[in-house]
């Protein structure tokens, strides 16, 4: 089975698909065979990221049943070792999938005969984001020094950290705790779950012991994408302490990422940031993160470990 | 708020049982610009009232362990519930204290200060004028403005972010490992305005001098 990323975070435009495609082509480089797969129906634009213009197929073939298998849909990029699943064309039919189209989706990245799946995710916490999130072995959440953006991560976080509880609690039938779960306020806003747990452990303390369990293999990264040097490069840390403090998930921060005006000019260019532009702090910090989401502290997990299960 | 709660005192702050008053002040600070006001981590995290609640916790800690008569009592009262071990207490003091929220770089931006700095306060005025008058300058070269002045080539690092082994592919002359022309020009640009000195002079006689050691081996 591929070990999968998945790309995440609340807000749009702090770099999800940028982080996407050039993590991707770091992990390549590493000697593994990558797949890139655009999971932001609403609005792809994976392969432009990695400077594609032509693709054939990709996403949509697989769910209009014209190929069975999902790695045929895969189309190579100018790196070796990396491919992508484009969903160039489902865009206006699926921005919002079928409860048994995304089961089928999951199952077949899954399936996916590769060493490494990233998963880029579309902005904001509808249930569709979330799933996918969770289905991942590690969650990476990317977000902006802003507080705005700070804000709508903390707030992807609590939606993934609130819907595994909920996972959590249906499957073991925690019928009494799931009533108090109805959490979420008339707009969608994630209220506390932080005392959902708690609420758990004083009305049920020796199932809470399970719930800690279950909750605790949820794993979460982070990583600070446009990060500018008068910033306190501290804040990433801070963020993971908090978030380990508060949540019964692990997080680790994995760095900052410097902000570089070529990015742009990649794009423009249609080439892949780190290939253009490799002697920059930016490539630099890409390959650090590539190497911690991968290196020898990472321990690679059995099936039984990934967020979610299907 | 449960798991927050259980957190003793020194957890709060993330210090060690032995933590000095310094250390103590330092990680209060530290903490209060993830829990403070003004912090857009707590912001983000926690409704007002989760924040109070923290923060009274917070000042209740720290009011504690700054106060040595409290602090003891307090002590006392941990290792009566078997909170801490004894010993803990009288254990010798580390001799690197850890900070409670390190970066695993350290803040480059401060580094980077004192660098400049120790380059600013050096008279390098024979060094460099040995340098250029060369028509060729080495990698060699380079590595005596930075050996004069005693910085290490991490050091370097850290004002400029050239990686450490393109410093010394630089330093070395290594031309296999050297990145191509646009960008070695940059690096040996941004060297040489660090030492301030000429950097097209740099640049001219660091290509002729590696042209000649291709062209010989
Ligand atoms: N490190 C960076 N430095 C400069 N610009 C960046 C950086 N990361 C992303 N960007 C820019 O931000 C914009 C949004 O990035 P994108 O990856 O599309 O965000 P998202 O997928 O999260 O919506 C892009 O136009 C990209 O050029
Ligand atoms: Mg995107």
């Amino acid at each position: 089975m591929a070990h999968i990323f998945a790309v995440g975070g609340g807000k749009g435009g702090t770099g999800k698909s940028f982080i996407a495609a050039n993590l991707g082509v770091m992990l390549a480089r590493q000697g593994k065979k990558v797949v890139l797969v655009d999971l932001d129906l609403g609005a792809p634009n994976l392969h432009t990221m990695m400077g594609l213009t032509n693709l054939k197929t990709g996403l949509s073939n697989f769910l209009n049943k014209s190929v069975k298998n999902l790695s045929l849909t895969s189309a190579p990029t100018k790196t070796p070792n990396l491919y992508i699943i484009s969903s160039l064309r489902c865009s206006l039919e699926v921005g919002n999938l079928f409860y048994a189209q995304k089961q089928k989706i999951i199952r077949a990245i899954w399936q996916l005969p590769t060493d490494y799946v990233v998963l880029d995710l579309g902005a904001g916490t509808t249930y569709n984001t979330l799933d996918f999130f969770l289905a991942s072995h590690q969650g990476l959440s990317v977000f902006t020094p802003e507080p705005t953006s700070i804000q709508n991560t903390v707030q992807f976080i609590k939606a993934v950290y609130l819907r595994k509880l909920k996972h959590i609690l249906k499957q073991h039938a925690f019928a009494t705790a799931v009533k108090e779960v109805g959490y979420e306020s008339d707009d969608g806003v994630v209220r506390s779950p932080l005392d959902i747990v708690d609420s758990v452990m004083r009305s049920d303390p020796a199932r809470a012991k399970l719930l800690q369990k279950e909750l605790g293999k949820l794993r979460f990264k982070l990583i600070l994408n446009q990060y500018r040097k008068h910033m306190d490069v501290t804040l990433g840390n801070k963020i993971e302490k908090v978030c380990n403090r508060h949540f019964y998930s692990q997080f680790q921060f994995l760095g900052n990422i410097a902000y570089n005006e070529r990015v742009y000019e990649s794009i423009i260019a249609r080439k892949v940031f780190v290939a253009k532009y490799p002697y920059t702090p930016t490539s630099t910090d890409l390959k650090n993160v590539a190497n911690k989401m991968t290196g020898r502290n990472v321990q690679a997990p059995t099936l039984k470990e990934t967020n979610a299960k299907v | 708020m449960r798991k927050f709660e259980e957190l003793n005192h020194y957890q709060i702050f993330g210090i060690p049982i032995n933590a000095s008053a310094f250390e103590i002040r330092q990680a209060y600070k530290e903490t209060l610009s993830i829990y403070g006001n003004d912090s857009p981590i707590s912001y983000s995290f926690f409704t007002e009232e989760e924040s109070k609640e923290i923060l009274d916790r917070v000042e209740e800690a720290f009011s504690t362990l700054i106060d040595q008569e409290k602090r003891e009592l307090y002590d006392k009262m941990l290792v009566h519930d078997k909170k801490i071990d004894p010993s803990d207490l009288t254990k010798k003091k580390q001799k690197v204290p850890t900070p409670l929220f390190s970066s695993k770089t350290p803040s480059g931006a401060a580094i980077s200060k004192t660098i400049k700095k120790r380059i600013k306060d050096k008279d390098l005025k024979k060094t460099k004028e040995a340098i250029l008058s060369k028509d060729m300058i080495s990698g060699d070269d380079l590595k005596q403005l930075r050996q004069t002045v005693g910085i290490k080539i991490e050091d370097l690092f850290e004002v400029t972010r050239i990686t450490v082994s393109i410093l010394e592919a630089i330093e070395n002359d290594n031309f296999g490992t050297l990145p191509s022309t646009v960008y070695l020009k940059n690096f040996l640009k941004a060297y040489a305005k660090l030492f301030e000195v000429d950097p097209k002079k740099i640049i001219d006689g660091y290509l002729k001098n590696l042209n000649h050691i291709k062209g010989t081996s």
